[in-house]
């Protein structure tokens, strides 16, 4: 060292200029030359492995491999960095090899993981992902291996090329070196994911968040996105409580962001609304988590004509009050996030929904509360100018919310104006829709609006039913509810007819199931349509027929069609069956004295 | 693993995908000789890569030899498009392909002419002669009935980021929804065309204020993504009824696959965390890869579709027609991005539109 003298100073100096302009100045590269610090840096790290080279002679040998070792990393990363991947490879392996017999040592063992870490990247990028993941897994097992048996904060590779009074606190090295192993588990995380290992992957990303937030390593807007959107992984699952927990989370980490003030201190317009629109984002997660726990537990609650089972509610009452005592063991340790004091705020904020399945319409309500106001929330900033797609996902969603409700509401009538809302919010959207370039979402408008209906109009036969005689008020609303779904499933299936209007020979798949249900629907519902007046009955079960036979004709000619409408089919070949005669008895009536 | 999420449907027709392989620059074929050549077009629709130890061979809607012209690569690939343009329907038309592969070539023509009447000029300018041809055409057949709009623009997406090509002074524009006319570039410059040449202006114009890039590996390639929008607008006086039509054609150039950077087109390749930046800002796009993989339950995934999908989405997702045109050098040192190419190509293939119909199949059936 006393040998190189003011030399080692120079050295250290064009380390220091080549890792700035790498990591600072090539952010401002021109477009046009969008390497050229990288390119420059790199000239600089050849300067200095001579250098090295140079001083060989008369040095440790140990101390000048590790120095080597850092060198070939920072031209391994460079040359990956610009796009010359065989070089960096070459660069990357040389430098494992320098430090392999050291790799546990304090002053190695960070510059080895992430000597790795770019080894797994580098792979990547051939698509070799099996070679990446090996990189990986080993570099994890060294952190693990070297926490296990040594654990003090080593040296970053930087500090190899630094005078002594510029060396790392304990702190800042045991900070960089844990960043250095949170990066190998969130690239495992991507290598398990396109290994389609997706529950490990899962798990990689959620400890991946877990480290951010103990080593205050995020953004918190960034950080509450990434936590909503694990909670939708979690949804997926069925895994509420997990799900709620990340969502909680993430409500808590975003309220920071508004604390802190942002890296430039120049919030503009388009910050704010970013922002603003982030929040929206995490709302609609919310919402999210809100519908699929009413329509799970609608799931475990239905009888086999979708309507609420008392004796099965009572018996997951029953079950529910058991577990309960063993609720807070049940508890996963391993999601929780954050020290005592998010923790704290997490906690605070589960309280406010429930994670556990709603089994009367009182819990049912609460939560379906909680999902509307986060509506309403998200669609301060999903508004329909602007925004088509996003807002009216999220009025479908409000009404979703509402057609669970419904499904534990016990009175008829109160539950048929919880679908007149339904009603009341999706049809001025769909009259302003331009299908020709929201066809999709025009469809499901339609769709749903028929559905809606016809749910309704089932309710006013069931009101009806109670009644001795069905008054011509009834009649009439049961009527027009009838028409208005027929009304929307025609819709539906016109918009599948190409520019010619004509009806496919062939369905296409994806609309098959919709397109046969509509079918049906209509039959049924002419089949409902309730007249005096024979002649316009006989016309009715006429275009019942009709459409009953188009289901049964279009199954004989295309055999795989059937899997998708098997029990709808089985009722159209029924009603195939009887209509026919049904109407001759009719027509006999009209015409007694033919 | 495309950035189109939704393609036509009325007709169910999946993406056209036509494959054309450029000749090798001059005098490299010659030293080479066949064995330098990485592939070998079987027949007007399948290809065969040398590949070892198996060859592979793909078959596409239309492959295209290194002799095919300019001329019978536009009948082939666009024809159709603009022609269903004049009938309402949307178009798009994208090329595809590793820089030097031919895409601008293709798309443009020799890049040294800025004419138009060039006998190697490409599809977009083939297009918009054939375009206005069709257009003259419909308004001598209905006189004064019939009038007609054609409007465009010229935008880049480069790093998520878009910019009006037609006016260079634009900052970051952004992307929004209307309820009528669908998605729009707020703010982008709408210039009206009345023929071809000027079309063609506009497009030459545009094209060179593109950011391209030049890389020790790379003498020049484009990092960005150029979308060149024409909007045909027809207006009909039938007696008191007036009917008015409109429809986009998209002209696409994506930025040069080796670079391609968009979520959906990486493949394997793991999204490298910054080494100054602090955050993970990628961790994001792993997740919701995560829960895409769901298994079709209600949820909301906070990452938007990247910026060129969002904004054809639209033209994708309803009655559109869309072709890609993947291009392909058949250099044997090309080997690994061919293979990528093809790859790319074969599963836009595959992709439909998903028009799911939320439909719910419980309780109805009574």
């Amino acid at each position: 060292m006393a040998a190189a003298g003011g030399g080692w100073a120079a050295v250290c100096e064009k380390f220091r200029t080549a890792r700035t302009l790498s990591a600072v100045e090539s952010r401002n590269d021109p477009e046009t030359e969008p390497y050229r610090s990288k390119y420059s840096a790199r000239a600089l790290l050849q300067e200095v492995k001579q250098l090295l080279s140079a001083a060989e002679e008369g040095g440790e040998a140990r101390l000048l491999a590790v120095r080597r070792a850092v060198l070939e990393y920072e031209l391994g990363v460079n040359h990956t960095d610009t796009e010359e991947l065989s070089a960096g490879e070459e660069h990357l392996q040389r430098c494992t090899q320098l430090l392999e017999p050291h790799r546990l040592s304090p002053d190695c063992v960070s510059l080895y993981i992430q000597a790795q870490n770019n080894l797994g990247i580098l792979w990547s990028e051939r698509d070799e992902i099996k070679t990446a993941q090996t990189y990986l897994e080993s570099a994890e097992a060294l952190y693990n291996q070297y926490m296990k048996e040594d654990g003090n904060p080593p040296i970053d590779p930087s500090e190899h090329f630094m005078a002594e009074e510029e060396k790392l606190t304990d702190q800042e090295r045991s900070k960089r070196f844990e960043k250095a192993y949170t990066h190998t588990l969130y690239y495992l995380a991507q290598v398990y994911q396109h290994l389609e290992m997706i529950e490990k992957a899962a798990q990689y990303c959620h400890t991946t968040l877990k480290r951010q937030l103990e080593y205050c390593g995020y953004y918190p807007v960034e950080w509450a996105l990434n936590a909503a959107t694990l909670s939708q992984y979690y949804l997926s699952k069925q895994c509420f409580m997990e799900s709620r927990h990340c969502l909680a989370a993430a409500s808590v980490i975003f309220s920071q962001a508004g604390q802190v003030p942002s890296a430039e201190d120049n919030e503009t317009e388009q910050d704010q609304q970013d922002l603003q629109q982030r929040k929206a984002e995490i709302a609609r997660c919310w919402i999210k988590y809100c519908l699929n726990l009413l329509q799970s537990a609608r799931k475990l609650l239905e009888d086999n004509v979708g309507e609420l089972d008392p004796d099965r509610q009572l018996e997951l009452k029953t079950q529910r009050k058991k577990e309960e005592d063993e609720k807070e063991k049940g508890r996963k340790k391993a999601v929780l996030f954050g020290t005592s004091d998010i923790c704290d705020s997490v906690l605070a904020m589960e309280e406010k929904v429930s994670s556990v399945y709603p089994l009367d319409f009182q819990e049912a309500r609460e939560i379906f509360l909680v999902g509307q106001n986060y509506v309403q929330e998200a669609k301060e900033f999903f508004q329909v100018d602007g925004y088509v797609t996003d807002h009216i996902e999220i009025v479908q969603d409000h009404s979703a919310l509402f057609k669970v409700l419904a499904f534990f509401e016990e009175d008829y009538e109160r539950r048929c104006k919880m679908h007149k809302r339904r009603v009341d919010m999706l049809e001025p959207i769909y009259a302003d829709l331009n299908p020709q370039y929201y066809l999709l979402i025009s469809r499901q408008l339609q769709f749903e609006l028929a559905d809606t209906y016809y749910e309704m109009m089932d309710l006013k036969v069931a009101i009806g039913n109670r009644l001795e005689e069905l008054d011509s008020h009834t009649i009439k609303k049961i009527n027009s509810l009838a028409q208005l779904a027929i009304k929307y499933y025609e819709l539906f299936l016109d918009s599948l007819r190409n520019p010619d209007k004509v009806f496919p020979e062939q369905l296409e798949e994806d609309v098959l199931r919709p397109a046969m249900v509509a079918k049906f629907h209509i039959a049924r519902l002419y089949g409902k349509l309730i007249t005096s007046d024979s002649k316009k009955q006989l016309e009715n079960m006429q275009t019942s027929l009709e459409y009953y036979t188009f289901l049964v004709d279009y199954c004989e000619k295309y055999p795989d069609a059937v899997r998708a409408v098997e029990t709808e089919l089985e009722l159209s070949k029924e009603m195939v069956g009887l209509l026919p005669t049904r109407m001759e008895r009719l027509r006999a009536k009209l015409c007694p004295f033919i | 693993a495309l950035p189109l999420l939704n393609s036509p449907s009325i007709e169910g027709d999946a993406i056209k995908v036509y494959v054309r392989v450029r000749p090798p620059s001059e005098g490299t074929a010659l030293t080479d000789g066949d064995q330098g050549l990485c592939l070998s077009v079987l027949s007007s629709n399948t290809i065969r890569l040398h590949s070892k130890p198996e060859p592979k061979i793909f078959t596409f809607d239309y492959v295209a030899n290194m002799e095919t012209t300019q001329e019978s690569v536009f009948s082939s690939v666009a024809k159709n498009i603009v022609e269903s343009c004049m009938n309402g329907y949307n178009g798009t038309i994208f090329a595809y392909g590793q820089t030097g592969s031919g895409k601008t070539f293709t798309m443009m023509g020799p890049s040294d002419s800025d004419n138009f009447t060039h006998s190697l000029r490409g599809v977009i300018p083939r297009s918009f002669e054939y375009l206005f041809f069709l257009i003259e055409r419909e308004k001598e057949k209905a006189g004064s009935a019939k009038s007609f709009l054609c409007k465009c623009s010229f935008i880049e997406i480069y790093n998520e980021q878009i910019f009006d090509l037609l006016d260079s002074a634009s900052a970051g524009l952004f992307l929004r929804e209307h309820i009528k006319k669908g998605v729009f570039v707020d703010g982008a410059v709408e210039q009206v065309l009345s023929s071809a040449a000027e079309a063609y202006q506009v497009l030459t114009m545009g094209w060179r204020n593109r950011r391209v890039a030049s890389t020790s590996m790379n003498r020049e390639s484009s990092r960005s993504h150029a979308v060149f929008t024409i909007t045909v607008e027809s207006m009909e006086k039938n007696n008191e009824i007036v009917n008015i039509r409109s429809s986009l054609l998209n002209l696409v150039d994506l930025a040069g696959s080796e670079r391609q950077k968009d979520t959906h087109t990486e493949g394997l390749r793991l999204k490298e965390a910054g080494n100054i930046n602090r955050s993970l800002s990628c961790l994001g796009q792993v997740i919701t890869a995560l829960v895409d993989v769901g298994n079709g339950k209600q949820r909301h995934i906070c990452y938007r579709d990247s910026k060129l999908t969002f904004l054809l989405r639209d033209s994708l997702g309803g009655n559109a027609k869309t072709c890609i045109i993947a291009n392909v050098h058949p250099g044997s040192r090309c080997f690994g991005e061919t293979l990528s190419t093809l790859n790319f190509a074969q599963r836009a293939k595959l992709i439909k539109n998903k028009a799911v119909v939320n439909e719910d199949t419980q309780g109805n059936v009574s």
